[in-house]
Formats: structure tokens, C-alpha cells, sequence
């Protein structure tokens, strides 16, 4: 490549923060050479199937990106190119991309790919519009720790509001499913991401303010409506004396059809990925956004007033880390504000989640990308012990879109 | 924060009653209160007798009441001697948490439950607030005038253009224009009205012209436009888009004595697809008579 000389690949090692890895290669241009990944492990070296499809999908979203594999898979090098979205005539038909993930993807949720996708979308050069099929779909929260896609939605997406990212952008869940054992779920979501913009605007977020609402999906896959009912009322019984405002809408669906994968008889089909979940989302008054999930793990046997009033504590939990971004939301808060404008962007957040392991390497990431490094002060609250919190300052890079031209 | 919140009654009570058993500064605060009134009534009374009555003070009152009306609250508890029993208070959770009015509105749910992200500053007020007529406004005469003054303002500042010109026009003679327009200028002005009115072409066009003129009008106004979007483009800036004038096709009127199906053309009649679905489908269902109805093809 051409560039490669003023470029000089970065370097990283292990499988560790991949994904952000990648999304800031992309964002920035810089082509990387991850190495020794899962090399130590005899049994499965290399990138792990969900790696390789994200590698795909973000492929087929950007034009002119390569990427190289070593023999085993545990080297990686990655050239980005443009984010172009969806358009036409490069993967797209009809102005949609559809993108299947694999039965060997179904350990991840499907917010595994929709979030870092989200993060790529507003700078892409058109609309970006992608339909999620497969077995290896799953939209309820996972046992691996991916988010439902109701959280993403209604937790994720609502953050780029402030960014000034808010026309035209809809996540449809298309066939609802939960996790399963044999990794067979078969659901479908399509992302429509249509607002692109040069640059996002600068942040400032210094105020959590109280919680004042709280709202929530309960979701039921091929189980029985009831279900949905009674993690409902626990999670309300938790959550009910703290705020009042709370409720928590119920979405019973069939479950997804899949191929039986019988050679004698391969018309029939069987039933895949059913369960039930939760997905809460606290507001604050200055509308910050604090989220938990859970769902039926895929071995079963766990009554949904447990999964009820985890989530409502797990809420609780999260909501009392405070700060204006929660763990989830950090890592997509923290890099639009790092593609941002030149300009000092500041985010309140609780200590745990400035301590968290994604959001430090996160920073150092940024850093190796040639970001400048943030800065970090204590909230000087009522208490005046920093107890409140973190205020990071963000420098943005101020180069944003290269694809969008001003008109 | 808000766990006290629900419970607040519960928790307090056992608060209340540290300070009724052990002695506090209040009893002494009190008494001072109350001899600050007393005193106050002193002077009251010395002053009413001299001038006028005074009225009273609501939020004087307010002020002294407020303890006192404490105090009574707590001397009512410590004289309750209560349930005896040595337990403590028993706290009662409330799982069922379904009061009555308390499922989330239909805007709500669907605005919640669609594909699109709920947005925060999306509120919804299921009643929806129609702002009320003013009433004292119509029937000010001032009000009325000034509406009057906007549109002959608005009017003015629409018509100035024209004033102007006729100014220079008429620069030899007068040297201030008049306001109000004659002659050819309040066509013009009666003209521009109708046109912001939305009259669809103005007077003054002309309809009839020869055919080459007309045609050099068109071709040049086409061709000023091209050339405005061919730069445009070369220069990167994003212009509105062309709006594509439809034409307007009737039906083409069919000679007499010529095929009822088909066109007849070079001494053969050629009969296209759909007419011969036509003739092969013959009529009978409601929809056949729908699709001779649409006329001839």
C-alpha cells in the first residue's frame, strides 16, 4: 500500500479490545498488526469466530480495506478504508447490506456487532443499513455479557442524540431469540443508521442529576406471556420504592424457525432460541442513561422472578456507580468525543467506570492512535472528597468524516 | 437519597421519639417564643389604643405556629403508648406494586416499543394542550390597529422595489415618491399580491407570441439553468432538486372507423399483450367491467 510508508502499522498484541481496536483503525485511517492472538492457547488459537465476522461486516461497510491472516490466525493486519455504509453497488442490494452471522457466532449477542457498528455510522459516507440473519443471531442479553438489543436501543442509540446524531436511525427487531445452548438462534435486527454527519458535536456532561424514570422491555421467546408478567412485577417490586415512575412493557413473540439440518426430511424445521429476558433503562433528569439486562440462561431452570430482581439489583448497581455514562455506554460516549471537533469535551463519571478495564485501555488505545491523552479531575461535589466522581476531558481530533464533503 | 423517600413515615418515627424522651433546648427555645409574644401583645394593644387597629400578620403567625404545632405532634406521640409489644416496627414490602392508573399510556408504549430510539426530550402529553384564545386582545381597538399597520407595512416593504423605480423614473419632475401607487405601478403592486397569494402565473406574462420567440424563452431558460447546475456540480455545491416538469398526456383520441382493439399499423393489426389478456379473460367478474370501464387501451 501506498500509505504504509507515512503509516507505519501500530502495533497491539493479544485478543483483548479487539473490537475497539479495529473501530478506531477505521476511524482514523492508521493501519494495525495485532499479534499473539490467543497464541498461548492449544485448543483455539486465533481469532474466534465473532472476530472473523466482525472483520466481514466491517469489510463489507468500508471500501478498500484488507485485511491479512496469519497461518493460524494469530497475527492480524488490518488496512481500513473508507467507511462508505451502505451504498450501492458495493455489497448492498436494495441499499441494504445483509449480513449473516453463522451458528459458530451464536456466543455473542448480537449487540457484540451492532454497537461498534453504531459507533462507525454516523462517519460513514452514506446511510448505513444492515440486516443481522442467521443462526447465529441472538437478541437477548447473553451469558457472555453483551447487552440485549432492546438496551442498545433504547440505552445506546439515545446517546448519540446529544452528539447532535439523531435523524433517522432505527433498530427493528425483526425475529426475537435468546441464547442457546448449541448456539442455534436464528434471530434477526436490521440497523438503520441514517444520519451522517462531518463531525459530532462536543460533549458536556457534568451533571448525572437524579433518576427520575425508569423504563423497560421484558421479552418472552416461544415461552408462555406469563412469564414476562412475573419478572415484571419483582423487578417493579424492587424498583417501584425507588421511582415511582416505572414501567416495564412486555413483548411475547414465537420463536424462530431453523432448518432441522436433517437429510432425510430437510422442509422440517424446529423451534430455536427461546427464553425470556429483561432489558431496564433508568433516566436521569438531565438524561443520562443507566441500563441492565438479563435473561433466561440457555441451560434453563431459573424462574423469572430471579431474572426479575437481578436485573432490577444489577439497575440498582449500575445506577449507584453513577457519573453520566455507564459501563455499556463509556467506550461509544468516549470515542465520539474523541472524533469530535478540536475543541475539550468533558464527561462525568463514576470511579468504577473510569477504573473499568475497557475504558483505561480505551484511553491508552486512543493515545497509540495519536489522540491526545484525556484529562482526569475529581468532581469537587457537596462532600468535596471526589467520592462524586471523575471529569474526563477529551480532546477532540477534529478531523471527523472524511468521506463528507461540506456542501 | 431516594430509598428514605417511600418509607419515610416508618423510618421517622423511631427519630421522633429520641428527642421527646431526652430533654432537649426546645422547651427553652419555646418559652422565649413565647415571651416575644406576649411582649409583641404588649405593644399591640398600647398601639391600637392610640391609632388603628392592625390587621393581622398571616406569615408572622405562620412562624410561631410551626414549632408549636411540632411540639403537639410529639407530645401526642410520646403520651401514645402504641401497640405494646418489644418488636420492632414491622416492616411490610409491598411487592404487588399495581395501584390503580398506573399502566404506561398507549402513545407511550408504542413511542417506547418502536424501532426507533426513545429519545428523551420526546414527551408525551397524552392530553393534548390547546393554547387558549385570548379574549382581551380582540376587543382592544389598539391591537386591531396595529394588525392593520403590520399589513400595510409588510405590503410596503413587499412594494418598495417598485416605489423606488418609479422614483428614478420620474426623477426629473418629482422628487419624493408617493406612497400610494397609480397608474401602471399598482398593477404591478395588485399583481405581486395575487402572486404571493398563490396565483399560479402573473398578469402581465405574456400568452400570445410567436412560436420561435416563446421557443428561444424556453431554450434560454433551460439553458441558463443547465449551466447553473453544471457548475454547481464542478464546484461541489449540493443545489436543490430539479423539479421535472411531467407532461401532460391525454388520451390520444382514436379516428372513427378504426379497430376497437389493437393498432392498425402498415395494413395489420397487432394486438399487444394486455389486450389479449382482455379478450381472453372475458368479462364476468366485477373486476373485468373495473377494467373495461378504464376505457380503450
Amino acid at each position: 500500500m501506498a500509505d504504509e510508508a507515512s503509516q507505519p502499522l501500530l502495533k497491539f498484541t493479544g485478543h483483548r479490545h479487539l473490537t475497539t481496536r479495529l473501530i478506531l483503525s477505521t476511524l482514523t485511517g492508521r493501519p494495525i498488526k495485532i499479534s499473539q492472538i490467543r497464541s498461548s492457547s492449544p485448543t483455539h488459537p486465533g481469532l474466534a469466530p465473532p472476530e472473523v465476522n466482525l472483520l466481514r461486516l466491517l469489510d463489507s461497510i468500508t471500501n478498500g480495506s484488507t485485511t491479512e491472516f496469519s497461518m493460524t490466525g494469530t497475527t492480524l493486519v488490518y488496512r481500513p478504508g473508507l467507511i462508505t455504509g451502505s451504498a450501492e453497488g458495493l455489497g448492498a442490494s436494495g441499499g441494504v447490506i445483509r449480513h449473516v452471522l453463522g451458528k459458530e457466532c451464536g456466543m455473542r449477542g448480537v449487540s457484540w456487532w451492532l454497537i461498534p457498528l453504531c459507533i462507525l455510522a454516523p462517519f460513514a459516507k452514506s446511510q448505513v443499513n444492515v440486516v443481522f440473519y442467521g443462526e447465529g443471531v441472538v437478541t437477548s442479553a447473553t451469558p457472555s455479557g453483551d447487552v440485549s438489543v432492546d438496551s442498545v436501543r433504547t440505552a445506546i442509540l439515545p446517546i448519540y442524540k446529544s452528539f447532535g446524531i439523531d435523524r433517522n436511525i432505527e433498530l427493528r427487531v425483526l425475529k426475537r431469540s435468546c441464547a442457546a445452548k448449541a448456539g442455534a438462534e436464528g434471530g434477526e435486527v436490521q440497523l438503520v443508521f441514517g444520519h451522517q454527519v462531518r463531525l459530532p458535536k462536543t460533549l458536556h456532561l457534568l451533571n448525572p442529576g437524579r433518576v427520575k424514570r425508569i423504563r423497560g422491555v421484558a421479552y418472552a421467546v416461544g415461552v408462555s406471556g406469563s412469564n414476562n408478567a412475573r419478572m415484571i412485577d419483582t423487578a417493579r417490586g424492587v424498583l417501584n420504592a425507588f421511582v415511582p415512575d416505572t414501567y416495564i412493557f412486555s413483548d411475547v413473540s414465537s420463536a424462530p424457525l431453523i432448518s432441522n439440518k436433517d437429510k432425510t426430511n430437510p422442509s422440517i424445521k424446529r423451534k430455536a432460541g427461546i427464553g425470556f429476558g429483561i432489558s431496564l433503562v433508568a433516566e436521569s433528569s438531565t438524561g443520562c442513561l443507566y441500563s441492565a439486562d438479563l435473561a433466561s440462561p440457555p441451560e434453563g431452570g431459573t424462574p423469572p422472578e430471579d431474572i426479575g430482581k437481578q436485573c432490577a439489583y444489577q439497575l440498582l448497581e449500575v445506577i449507584s456507580q453513577g457519573g453520566c455514562a455507564s459501563k455499556v455506554a463509556a467506550s461509544t460516549m468516549l470515542i465520539l468525543m474523541a472524533m469530535g471537533s478540536e475543541d475539550v469535551g468533558r464527561l462525568q463519571m463514576g470511579r468504577d467506570v473510569v477504573g473499568s478495564e475497557e475504558v483505561v485501555q480505551l484511553g491508552r488505545d486512543l493515545v497509540a492512535f495519536g489522540a491526545s491523552s484525556w484529562g482526569l479531575r475529581d468532581v469537587m461535589g457537596e462532600k468535596g472528597d471526589g467520592s462524586e466522581g471523575i471529569v474526563v476531558s477529551v480532546v477532540g481530533r477534529g478531523v471527523g468524516n472524511v468521506g463528507r464533503k461540506v456542501a | 437519597m431516594a430509598p428514605t423517600l417511600g418509607k419515610r413515615k416508618r423510618i421517622t418515627r423511631e427519630q421522633f421519639e429520641q428527642p421527646s424522651r431526652s430533654p432537649s433546648p426546645s422547651p427553652s427555645l419555646e418559652s422565649d417564643h413565647s415571651n416575644r409574644d406576649d411582649m409583641q401583645d404588649i405593644f399591640r394593644r398600647a398601639f391600637e389604643a392610640r391609632f388603628k387597629p392592625l390587621d393581622a400578620e398571616p406569615k408572622k403567625q405562620k412562624i410561631t405556629q410551626e414549632p408549636e404545632s411540632g411540639k403537639e405532634e410529639l407530645d401526642g406521640e410520646s403520651d401514645w403508648s402504641g401497640i405494646s409489644s418489644e418488636d420492632d416496627v414491622e416492616v411490610v414490602e409491598c411487592t404487588s406494586a399495581r395501584l390503580a392508573g398506573d399502566r404506561a399510556s398507549k402513545a407511550e408504549m408504542r413511542a417506547f416499543m418502536s424501532s426507533k430510539p426513545p429519545f428523551s426530550t420526546h414527551q408525551i402529553h397524552p392530553q393534548s394542550t390547546k393554547p387558549k384564545k385570548v379574549e382581551g386582545d380582540r376587543d382592544d381597538p389598539s391591537e386591531t390597529l396595529h394588525l392593520k399597520n403590520d399589513l400595510a407595512l409588510q405590503r410596503l416593504l413587499r412594494d418598495s422595489h417598485l416605489l423606488s423605480s418609479a422614483s428614478v423614473s420620474a426623477s426629473s419632475g418629482i422628487s419624493t415618491p408617493a406612497l400610494s401607487l397609480t397608474g401602471s405601478q399598482r398593477h404591478r403592486s395588485t399583481d405581486l399580491h395575487l402572486l404571493t397569494l398563490g396565483a399560479k402565473s402573473s398578469v402581465h406574462t405574456q400568452k400570445n407570441m410567436p412560436m420561435a420567440h416563446r421557443k428561444g424563452i424556453i431554450a434560454k431558460a433551460k439553458q441558463r439553468e443547465d449551466k447553473r447546475r453544471a457548475e454547481a456540480r464542478e464546484n461541489g455545491v449540493i443545489l436543490e432538486k430539479a423539479v421535472k416538469v411531467k407532461k401532460y398526456m391525454r388520451e390520444r383520441e382514436k379516428g372513427v372507423g378504426g379497430p376497437g382493439v389493437g393498432r392498425f399499423r402498415g395494413g395489420t393489426l397487432s394486438l399487444s399483450k394486455n389486450d389479449l389478456r382482455d379478450i381472453t379473460r372475458g368479462g364476468g367478474s366485477g373486476r373485468g367491467k373495473e377494467k373495461e370501464k378504464r376505457g380503450r387501451r
